[in-house]
């Protein structure tokens, strides 16, 4: 158990929330990347988290990363005849991701890194007080 | 000199809020991990037994998983329940290490004379 555990705890989640925002970021950046048909289309990736388990008192000490996994590589095709990427029946590659999808994880990564954000300030406040044991007041 | 039950009970109640406070922060983190249930931290009845047979230090400090009902990805923590808890355990906290502050000043004063 180090010093600060509460804090260091909240911090893997804040790193792995964060994470997952940029994540949603890529996705979100590339939902229009074409592709030709030759070649895969962009993968949205998604983030798979595990909880850490914690030392010998059995407290876990947080969350980490232990994937990104990549979604279907087949895409949707899009007939676009004008497009310089097109093949010679006029189609094209673009990713299949779901935009509704990626803003709801988007939501619930936001709200996440904010209640981790709230708990280390609270557990700063808490080391603080230890610290201050014996101080007169 | 500290070995009064007043200040052994303060010292082992600010260990397990302690304690409590890493567990909430470890639920929270945890907050969308698929599987995960919530872990919790009781105490206070084992310290008011112990106070009472007057071995405040024997007091158990206790982990457990909590049954409520999981979401649709095997997680049940509760967000709302976890702050409450975790800003209840601050204050709490603050409370104490203030009171154990003061048995300091008392012994204070009586070296100072």
């Amino acid at each position: 158990m180090s010093i600060f555990s509460a804090i260091s705890t909240s911090g893997t989640g804040l790193s792995t929330f964060r994470t997952w925002i940029d994540v949603i970021a890529n996705n979100m950046a590339n939902l229009n990347t074409v592709k030709p048909t030759s070649e895969p289309a962009f993968q949205a990736q998604y983030v798979q988290a595990q909880d850490i388990a914690g030392r010998a008192d059995g407290i876990g000490a947080g969350v980490g990363i232990t994937a990104l996994p990549a979604s279907s590589a087949e895409g949707r095709l899009s007939y676009q005849p004008n497009n310089p990427l097109a093949d010679a029946k006029g189609y094209v590659r673009l990713p299949d991701i779901d935009m509704a999808e990626q803003m709801g994880n988007l939501i619930m990564a936001q709200r996440a890194f904010q209640a981790n954000a709230a708990v280390v300030d609270r557990a700063r406040d808490t080391y603080l007080d230890a610290i201050n044991i014996g101080k007169n007041r | 000199m500290l070995n009064d039950v007043a200040s052994v009970t303060l010292s082992t109640a600010l260990s397990a809020l302690a304690a409590r406070q890493r567990v909430s922060a470890n639920n929270i983190a945890n907050l969308e991990t698929p599987n995960f249930r919530a872990g919790q931290v009781s105490f206070e009845d084992n310290l008011r037994r112990a106070v009472e047979a007057g071995e405040p230090a024997q007091a158990a400090v206790t982990l457990t998983t909590s049954t409520a009902p999981a979401g649709i990805n095997g997680n049940n923590v509760s967000l709302d329940t976890e702050t409450l808890i975790d800003q209840k355990t601050a204050l709490q906290y603050r409370l104490l290490s203030g009171a154990m502050s003061s048995k300091f000043g008392l012994i204070d004063t009586v070296l100072k004379g």
